[in-house]
């Protein structure tokens, strides 16, 4: 299968710092049975919002009822990603096809979170296929071996889109959006972002609030070839690398000035910020 | 040495991560003001851009970031908060100074300045303390910066001799130079000095605000004025010195509260007026500057409140404009080269060009769009239907896809039954076609567009505005002008700028329903300084009612400066990364702008410099075309570009069809 599939055991507490009261929401979501739709740039935190969420529910909460070895199945979505590769295909197995479910049927079926990330870069009858299990109906029709397949109680699909991303070609149809509670992400302000390298990076705050002044000085560039900024992600990588003793300009270079953008003008702004920001 | 010319994009792009706004980054000559004057070493900061030396005498292009960060540290670190009501509050010695009375429409920091017998003394006391304390800012928030800041000093230095201190001005200009970390500790002896020394090292660290530098400025002015045993030379006369944009800037500043203010009043007289309160006469006009109003409010007053606070705010803006210059905040600027084929080279960064969203002054009617295209689609249509449309396409025998591809599976079983190993390509896969195809359509929008398709009667000439304008050289900077255009428009008459937007419509149209992408831009401009480029759609932004408008908004405005425009719209097309960039440019005449070559009228030069921005683009991997519909293009068009790269429209009204079949031929390849 060509898309990368992500099972997530969740055995330990993945860090997430709140930023406003998206753990309840997303909660009560859960509890209603309501489909999740995450908004916000590329590496500001979604997927480990969804597993810590899968955590909480999963692991600390309700540990006793449910015995799920795979409570998130995450779907890194991609243009070529289809239908078939969703909910399964048959395979040759020496003179027979056998039925093999795809990531999604897996998790109708067991009961687990599917999260369906950057969903608009997948093609449009994948959207279209997710619509009778985002309404009360909570259905999986599987063409190919007739079934229909009734969804699990606990089985609940969360999806992530980038409004900025890309172009309005890629903008998610109304009528797949409106079968979503939305939760906004954003980065978080300089304080809070801090926080987050620190504890992720295990840097000392000094340097992490650098790394966070870099984070939303090169986020005012934005539009200039790159839509996202710097990512949240991007900052803890920087930080890990000074961990391992590599400079901290060094280390900005490579995390953040050659993976931001590949514009030798933009690169060199970025790099020049960079330089000042940090002692 | 380094020049700006070297260093302004990237610079531009570091002021803007700093900032979070865009600033354009000009060469201190191109400060225009009728009030003030910016020496060439200086660097200052308006609304929109900020101003550096052309060139600095240093090797490394941090320095340019230094000054920067340094007029940056202005907005960030808040010296045009400044405000003499609070200084009051704050200040005590500042308490105690008897109110002058105050000047209609002021900066605070005049004001500020004219508590005191020698204005500006104080003037210069406090820009050197808040400059000092900008610096401690933005070296505490910027720590990379230090050693730049202290390399750049360090090299200025050596370069300046200590003056004597024989009168107020020379200690003046040595405590300047101390502010900015020019003068060593110890390189004076005097008593003054040293005292100044003091009070500014208190005031200039990070933690300190802009009441502390004021407070310190006070400090330094009184004990000075004490001690002093200098003679007072000419330091009240002559013209405005360079710190005088820091209280215009001020003023601006405090132009957007009164934005703010006369917003809020709108709203409380909208709503006044639809509670049908009773109208009493004004008591309004007693309040003093902060104190609230009391809740029953009576509309006549607000209402004469409010046209006050409008005429107050109109003529404020009209002062800061005529001080500081035009403003462009919504625009971006580049800068491109320009070739001069009389001396065979590059003219470097010769043209500025600035880039802004064409504003929508026209609300376009959705049925006027619909006839025009229901008019011509569908003749336009039919040729491009020949070229291939969008959709999926099977492709058979792959390792992974949807469907099982059953003449690949029997293959496979029959390769194993017979012992071979089977090809393991059994899947078949739906894959979308794409058509990777921009375009770009950059349309004339010179003053000559506004001329009536039938042949013209004589009409009476427009004046050149008398004053007023902000650019005296040029005589399309004037309401008056565009509103007699807008007028002619109104007539009936069909003009060419009618046609070029109907092509327009058309063609959007038309590409809407093909699927491709693509971009509408005008040019014009006036001169080399400020070529004018308007976005009426990028590619990546879906039609709407708002393109509509834009579309509709475009209108004849002044020159026909082409060579930048097309290097712009080449750079636009690279950076949309399509494999398949067409330019598709519009115009209806040569190119021509005042400064086009070394004398008016001389249309050679312009020809050439477009010929050469449109090899550039070709040489880039951009496809262009030109289009005209002035009859006599021939003449220089094939001058210009090769005979399969242009068209000359005989019936102007033919310019959809014939725009089709341009993008046709290019696009079907």
């Amino acid at each position: 299968m060509s898309e990368a599939v992500d099972l997530a055991a969740l055995n330990s507490e993945p860090y997430y710092l709140p930023l406003a009261d998206e753990v309840e929401l997303f909660r009560a979501a859960y509890d209603a049975k309501l489909p999740v739709l995450l908004k916000g740039p590329t590496g500001c935190g979604k997927t480990r919002f969804v597993e810590h969420m899968v955590w909480r529910l999963y692991r600390e909460e309700r540990s006793h009822e449910t015995e799920l070895d795979v409570p998130l199945i995450t779907i890194s979505c991609h243009e070529d990603l289809t239908a078939t590769d969703l909910v399964g295909r048959f395979l040759l197995q020496g003179d027979e096809t056998v039925w093999r479910d795809g990531p999604l049927t897996r998790a109708v079926r067991s009961g687990a979170i599917c999260y369906l990330d950057e969903i608009v870069e997948a093609r449009k009858d994948t959207t279209v296929l997710i619509h009778s299990l985002t309404d009360h109906r909570r259905l999986l029709p599987i063409d190919k071996t007739g079934e229909l397949l009734l969804a699990h109680e606990d089985f609940l699909l969360v999806i992530s889109y980038n409004p900025g991303y890309q172009s309005v070609l890629k903008d998610l149809k109304p009528s797949t959006r409106q079968r979503f509670v939305s939760l906004t992400f954003d980065y978080p302000d300089e304080e809070r972002e801090a926080t987050i390298i620190a504890v992720e990076a295990e840097v000392e705050m000094e340097l992490a609030r650098r790394l966070a002044l870099i984070g939303a000085k090169v986020r005012n560039l934005r539009e200039h070839g790159f839509e996202e900024g710097v990512s949240t992600r991007l900052l803890i990588y920087t930080a890990s690398l000074v961990i391992q003793g590599i400079a901290a300009r060094r280390a900005a270079d490579i995390a953040i000035v050659n993976a931001v953008s590949d514009d030798a003008t933009v690169q060199q702004a970025i790099a020049d910020i960079v330089d000042v920001v940090l002692p | 040495m380094i020049e700006l010319a070297d260093v302004e994009s990237p610079l531009t792009l570091f002021a803007e991560g700093i900032a979070g706004r865009y600033y354009h980054i000009k060469a201190t000559s191109e400060f225009s003001s009728r009030r003030l004057t910016l020496s060439p070493e200086a660097a200052a900061l308006s609304r929109d851009t900020i101003f550096v030396p052309a060139t600095l005498d240093y090797p490394d292009s941090a320095a340019y970031r230094v000054l920067v960060l340094q007029q940056l540290g202005q907005q960030e670190f808040g010296t045009f908060d400044f405000s003499v009501s609070v200084a009051k509050e704050i200040i005590p010695q500042f308490a105690t100074l008897a109110a002058p009375e105050a000047a209609l429409r002021e900066s605070d920091f005049e004001f500020f300045y004219r508590h005191v017998e020698h204005p500006r003394v104080l003037q210069r006391l406090f820009t050197c303390c808040e400059r000092a304390r900008i610096a401690a800012c933005v070296v505490a928030r910027y720590p990379g910066s230090k050693r730049h800041v202290e390399a750049y000093r360090k090299h200025l230095r050596s370069t300046l001799q200590m003056p004597p201190l024989e009168t107020l001005s020379q200690l003046l200009e040595a405590f300047d130079r101390y502010a900015d970390g020019l003068l060593a500790d110890g390189d004076t002896a005097s008593a003054l000095f040293e005292y100044g020394k003091s009070e500014l090292q208190g005031a200039a660290h990070p933690a300190a605000t802009v009441y502390d530098t004021a407070g310190a400025a006070l400090h330094i002015y009184d004990h000075w004025m004490q001690q002093l045993a200098m003679p007072l030379v000419t330091l009240d006369s002559g013209a405005e010195h360079d710190d005088e944009t820091g209280g215009w800037l001020q003023r601006e500043a405090r132009l957007e509260d009164w934005e703010a203010e006369l917003k809020e009043l709108n709203t409380t007289l909208a709503v006044e007026m639809l509670d049908g309160s009773d109208v009493i006469a004004g008591n309004a006009e007693n309040l003093q500057d902060g104190e609230l109003r009391p809740p029953d409010v009576d509309i006549k007053a607000l209402k004469n409140e409010h046209d006050n606070l409008a005429r107050r705010l109109d003529m404020e803006r009209s002062a800061i404009r005529d001080a500081l210059g035009p403003v462009r905040p919504l625009a971006r600027s580049y800068r491109y080269d320009e070739w001069d084929y009389t001396q065979h080279r590059y003219l470097r960064h010769w043209c500025r060009l600035y880039e802004e969203k064409l504003p929508s002054v026209v609300q376009a009617s959705r049925a006027e769009f619909q006839r025009v295209v229901d008019a011509n689609a569908p003749g336009v249509l039919r040729q491009l239907e020949q070229i291939k449309p969008l959709g999926y396409r099977r492709v058979s025998r792959v390792v992974d896809g949807d469907e099982l591809d059953f003449n690949a599976l029997i293959e496979a079983r029959l390769d194993m039954r017979a012992g071979h190993s089977p090809d393991e390509r059994v899947y078949s896969r739906k894959e979308r076609i794409h058509r990777d195809v921009c375009a770009a359509f950059l349309v004339d929008l010179s003053a000559s567009t506004d001329d009536p398709i039938e042949p013209p009667e004589p009409a009476p000439a427009i004046d050149p505005p008398q004053d007023g304008a902000v650019n005296l050289r040029d005589p399309y900077d004037d309401d008056v002008y565009n509103l007699a255009h807008d007028l002619s428009a109104e007539s009936g008459r069909r003009r060419i700028i009618d046609v070029q937007r109907e092509s327009m419509l058309v063609m959007s149209a038309v590409l809407e329903q093909l699927g491709d992408s693509y971009g509408i831009y005008g040019f014009s401009g006036y001169g080399r300084d400020c070529v004018e480029f308007f976005v009426v759609k990028e590619p990546d932004q879906s039609f709407t009612q708002a393109t509509l408008d834009a579309i509709a908004s475009m209108s004849p405005k002044r020159s026909t400066r082409m060579g930048p425009a097309i290097r712009h719209a080449t750079r636009k097309l690279l950076a949309s990364g399509n494999a398949l960039k067409l330019l598709i440019i519009l115009s209806d005449g040569f190119p021509q702008d005042c400064d086009y070559g070394p004398t008016r009228g001389d249309h050679e030069y312009g020809l050439q410099d477009t010929a050469k921005a449109l090899q550039e683009a070709q040489v880039k991997g951009v496809e262009s075309f030109c289009v005209t519909v002035d009859k006599s293009g021939h003449d220089y068009l094939k001058r210009m570009c090769p005979e399969s790269r242009y068209l000359v429209i005989e019936e102007i009204e033919d310019l959809p069809q014939a725009l089709s079949k341009v993008y046709q031929t290019l696009a079907g390849k």
